[in-house]
């Protein structure tokens, strides 16, 4: 009776949505599993790749993982959890962004029969910690140092890296062709810094994927111009490069002020002030014995002109990032200000010249004193398709510049992995209690990545995966994987499908932390949306009409 | 797999939201999002099919503001049509940036056979990446027997026949093919006096092509100079000038004014009256550092209003406003002018000089335009083409745009391959040649290649109102027999087949270029599996 009596406490806001325990549990590891699905297809040589067309009618079509999850825009808790791990995966290695998301899902998949029994997942994160651990140290012992002494078989070691990179991209029919021009440009960069922000992209619609071309210097395509630049020279050989933040042009030289004239004779003097001073800087710039003037602010035409007549080239509006790679390749600094140029500031490069490539004319900086910077041209039918070019070859950037990095490299096409998972399930034999069931559960997991690869290439995985697990059981076959031109298995290390170790071990380490992650929630508390978007519209529309009425008559 | 993006349910049967409005977004996965792509890229294909050849036909679009495009040109039709699905924008892109680079091109047709023979094969059930692979090196293969079956062309400033025989190739299957041997003497003379030889280069932007309405396509001409469409600024001022000195300013004829904000009080009578003679003193002075540099013609970017017009009147220096900027730069580069900022920098040397200078009237109409001609650098070349109506003179422009791209890439590379269909046949033999000798699956996707490189010829054949089966099947047995690449569908019905006594050219980078982009892009679309189209965002 009393009971009855005792109110109701409203412990939550109306409509908060939680959902707790297992079935939540289960029902995140479920929002996984969807997500990795949809990437599942794109893996390895054979992977398919993606359009998607986002709500402004933007198309992408993309075979990068963090790409592809960035751009389903994922609003499920759980479900971002991947989309960060690939993100984080595609920041710090650059490549492998598709398997750790997969390896992700696959671990939480495996592991969804125990949690259904009733494991703790305290004990299951402890499995993971444990077995991720052996994992990344089996990986160190497996990975094969490189060999940096000799340059031509560590340029040839790079080009191994990159090519199995690109395999799996639009590209790979050309990967003969870029591997070599992702080595170039990456062996181009200070070796010490390897910044890949040093190598220039440019992208020109038109032409075929071959004609794309790697310019050792800077690259960047023609800045608006003005009247007179036709009649300035297009080629010169070691001509002095001054670059600046100036603009010149003829304008008030404060925004705001205001000049008063008293008398008509003034006006003339003023006129000629202001002519003064552009060409007082103009003159000290054509001082300095620059031939090629740059600047990230306009030039304008008077200055155009001024330069053509002295046989000067100059280009206004240069990009930012243009104009710091450029600084990078010929030396010299930025000029906030014409006064008091010194030579140590200018730069200089063997040869210049603005050349036509496509429909675009570029101007191409070659045989720069301190190249540590390259450009990259790419040629392609399409933009979307010049766009996957360059995330193809950013990967593939990327693998290169940690394989110089980290120095060791692994057998990839899903070797490392099974060799992994075979020694961690032995040594799951090896111990007792549930752990042993955690560890050949992940070490099953493993092997998710040359399954994929050998169900997306068309080949009966199940055969595939027992003639692997029987060859890595043997001594001696740790490399062997999935072998797409024979649709069988082989050596994969001796097919140079090699990859950084550093990629597969923080795939281990990064995956085993998300499902941990993912394990570790067994409550959501979704606070009911504050504003739906509809409502916010509504609320918008609703507030314009009375204003619109406050500003109608005032009532009172 | 339903029509929403990622739909699934937890154990309670509860759907969860994984991605955002998924409600809203529509997917289509596997061998269905494979032969929409196709059918879409087919249909594109099969809309620029028959304007392919010289009996090609024109279409009509009409944009969205009414305004009339007749046209014959592949890019230029799908550029019109706005096509809206996602992969047939990918062709649209294709044609557009082969027209860009080369100027011409069928690559459409090419690519839309290649999917359409994907889409068998995909029936078949190959991997659609076999068939990418299989297509990639057929092409490789076509693009190598390119290189082998051209022939190299000779020419120099002086023998500019074959240049002109691969212009009217190019023209063939256009509008002006009237006046085809004037439209193509056109192309080449313009090209050729502009281009560099030595580095093998050519600045498309001093080739300038200006229409008018009126006259008909005959009285269309090429000018060793500049065409602007602008009056003299006071009517009688003389008509014609020999031997012109022309000072090409871009300040205003009128007191120079600073750009910081100003302002003068005029407090009293005299000042006004002294602003009045400095401003007509500065009037007068100005004309007369034009004057005393020797210049008899003044072009101007900006305007000059009544007042100084009348003054340069009676000081008999004729003179021409408000000339746009890129104008004023081809005057000054044909010229050899320097543009002057200031009247105070006026100098002989500055000048520029042609040897005649007319306004040129049309018919009853009142509009006049500048003619200057002889000018000290012919380097700056204008085309003015004449037209009964403004469509005739678009589709003119267009023709002309791509015959001037095909000789220009013939001064690039003067290798060449023969057209009307013969580099594609001798292509198809070649590939069907080595497909035998490959035995993975492959071999059916080069077959399939070899056969989509037919639906050329067909298409030609179809076009020119011969049978096309018969027609392919005749000359391919005759390339075969007579071991001739140059033998293709004879499009004009004079009883010979070789192209080469047709003098059908093709530049080979134009051919390699297009097998390349279509290969490429039919590869794009064969590895698309999964499309997901976000839904119209609510307004």
């Amino acid at each position: 009776m009393n009971s009855l009596m005792q109110p109701q406490i409203i412990l939550l806001r109306e409509g908060t949505d939680t959902s707790q325990g297992k079935g939540q549990l289960l029902s995140n590891i479920n929002a996984c599993i969807a997500i990795a699905d949809t990437i599942r297809t794109t893996l390895g040589p054979r992977g398919m790749d993606k359009l998607i067309v986002d709500s402004r009618g933007k198309v992408t079509i993309s075979n990068d993982g963090a790409t592809i999850l960035k751009l389903l825009d994922i609003v499920h808790p759980a479900g971002k959890v991947l989309v960060d791990i690939a993100r984080s995966q595609d920041a710090e290695v650059g490549d492998g962004t598709t398997s750790v998301s997969l390896f992700a899902a696959e671990l939480l998949k495996e592991i969804k029969s125990y949690i259904e029994e009733g494991v703790s997942p305290q004990v299951i994160i402890k499995g993971f910690r444990k077995a991720s651990q052996l994992a990344i140290n089996k990986v160190k012992e497996l990975a094969v140092p490189i060999e940096k002494s000799n340059p031509d078989e560590f340029r040839e070691i790079l080009e191994k890296c990159a090519s199995t990179a690109l395999s799996s991209k639009l590209v790979h029919s050309q990967k003969d062709f870029f591997k070599k021009m992702v080595v170039d440009a990456v062996l181009s960069l200070d070796q010490e810094e390897l910044n890949e922000k040093m190598i220039g992209i440019k992208k020109i619609p038109g032409g075929a994927m071959q004609d794309s071309l790697l310019v050792e210097g800077v690259a960047f395509k023609k800045t608006f111009s003005y009247a007179g630049f036709e009649q300035q020279p297009k080629s010169f050989k070691n001509p002095k490069i001054l670059s600046l933040n100036v603009e010149l042009e003829l304008k008030a030289e404060r925004d705001n002020a205001e000049v008063r004239v008293e008398k008509v004779k003034e006006y003339q003097a003023i006129v000629d002030a202001e002519w003064k001073i552009i060409y007082d800087k103009l003159e000290k710039i054509v001082a300095t014995g620059a031939k090629i003037v740059l600047s990230r602010l306009p030039i304008g035409d008077l200055a155009t002109q001024y330069f053509a007549d002295r046989d000067i080239f100059c280009a206004g509006r240069v990009l930012n990032e243009d104009l710091s790679r450029v600084i990078k390749a010929v030396g010299g600094q930025v000029q906030s200000s014409v006064n008091d140029i010194k030579p140590e500031h200018l730069g200089s490069c063997e040869y210049f010249e603005e050349r036509q490539i496509g429909g675009e004319r570029f101007n191409i900086f070659q045989g720069c004193p301190n190249s540590k910077t390259c450009t990259l041209v790419l040629r392609g039918g399409a933009e979307q398709f010049i766009e996957e070019v360059e995330r193809s070859l950013h990967d593939a950037i990327m693998v290169v510049r940690r394989a110089i990095k980290s120095k060791t490299i692994v057998a990839g096409g899903g070797a490392t992995e099974m060799e992994v998972s075979r020694y961690l399930r032995e040594y799951s034999r090896t111990i007792e209690g549930k752990q042993q069931l955690i560890i050949a559960a992940f070490a099953k997991a493993l092997e998710v990545i040359p399954r994929q690869i050998a169900d997306n290439a068309g080949f009966d995985a199940t055969d595939i995966l027992n003639k692997l697990r029987q060859k890595h059981a043997t001594d001696g076959n740790q490399w062997f994987g999935v072998d797409i031109n024979s649709e069988s298995i082989s050596n994969n290390y001796d097919n140079f499908v090699w990859e950084p170790a550093l990629v597969k071990i923080n795939i281990l380490s990064a995956s085993t932390e998300a499902a941990n992650l993912i394990l570790s929630v067994d409550e959501t508390v979704r606070n009911p949306q504050s504003e739906k978007p509809d409502a916010a519209a509504n609320a918008r529309a609703r507030g314009a009409m009375m204003a619109a009425r406050g500003r109608g008559v005032t009532r009172r | 797999m339903s029509g929403n993006a990622v739909y699934a349910t937890d154990e309670y049967g509860r759907p969860f939201i994984i991605i955002r409005e998924q409600g809203k977004k529509t997917r289509l996965t596997g061998l269905d999002a494979m032969k929409s792509h196709i059918l879409a890229a087919k249909t594109v294909a099969n809309i620029v099919k028959s304007s392919l050849g010289p009996k090609g036909l024109d279409k009509i679009l009409i944009s969205p503001d009414g305004d009339i495009t007749v046209t014959n040109d592949g890019a230029t039709i799908l550029d019109q049509m706005e096509v809206e699905h996602q992969i047939a924008k990918l062709l649209v892109q294709l044609s557009k940036s082969q027209d860009d680079e080369i100027g011409d091109g069928t690559t459409g047709v090419v690519a839309g056979a290649l999917l359409e023979q994907a889409e068998a094969l995909l029936d078949r059930g190959i991997h659609p990446i076999r068939i990418a692979d299989g297509y990639e090196r057929a092409c490789n293969i076509a693009v190598q027997h390119l290189e082998k079956v051209s022939d190299v062309i000779e020419f120099d400033k002086d023998h500019t026949e074959n240049l002109f025989k691969t212009a009217k190739t190019s023209l063939g299957s256009k509008i002006v093919s009237k006046c085809h041997d004037q439209f193509a003497k056109m192309a080449v003379d313009a090209v050729l006096s502009v281009a560099d030889l030595e580095r093998k280069d050519v600045d498309f932007e001093l080739i300038k092509i200006d229409g008018k309405l009126g006259g008909s396509l005959v009285d269309s001409r090429l000018v060793y100079g500049v065409i602007i469409d602008k009056d003299m600024s006071h009517p009688q001022m003389p008509k014609e000038i020999k031997d012109a000195k022309i000072a090409i300013l871009t300040c205003p004829f009128e007191p120079p004014k600073p750009k910081t904000k100003h302002k003068l009080d005029i407090t009293s009578v005299e000042e006004y009256k002294k602003l009045q003679s400095y401003e007509m003193e500065k009037f007068e002075e100005m004309v007369k550092q034009v004057k005393d540099c020797g210049a008899n013609l003044a072009i101007c970017q900006w305007g000059f209003d009544d007042e100084a017009n009348h003054l340069l009147y009676q000081n008999n220096l004729p003179a021409c406003r408000w000339v746009g900027g890129p104008e004023i730069e081809l005057i000054a580069i044909a010229t050899n002018g320097r543009i002057v900022p200031r009247f105070e920098e006026l100098s002989p040397e500055k000048l520029g000089h042609a040897g005649i200078v007319r306004e040129i009237s049309f018919g009853t109409t009142k509009d006049r335009m500048l003619v200057i001609e002889e000018c000290a650098n012919t380097r700056a070349v204008t085309i003015f083409v004449r037209g009964g109506n403004k469509m005739i003179i678009d589709e003119a422009k267009r023709s002309l745009n791509d015959a001037i791209c095909a000789v220009r890439n013939l001064v690039r590379d003067n290798r060449i391959v023969y057209g009307g269909g013969a580099a594609e046949i001798s292509c198809a033999l070649e590939i069907q040649k080595h497909a035998d000798e490959i035995s993975s699956i492959e071999q059916y996707a080069m077959r399939s290649f070899a056969s989509a490189l037919e639906s050329v010829p067909l298409a030609l054949a179809e076009n020119s109102g011969l049978s096309p089966i018969e027609t392919l099947a005749e000359v391919q047995s005759r390339q075969v027999k007579e071991n001739n690449p140059r033998l293709g569908v004879d499009c004009n019905l004079t009883g010979n087949n070789d192209m080469r006594d047709q003098f059908v050219y093709d530049p080979l980078i134009s051919k390699r270029q297009q097998y390349l982009l279509a290969t490429q892009l039919v590869k794009m679309i064969l590895k698309i599996d999964d499309v997901i189209m976000s839904g119209e965002i609510d307004a």
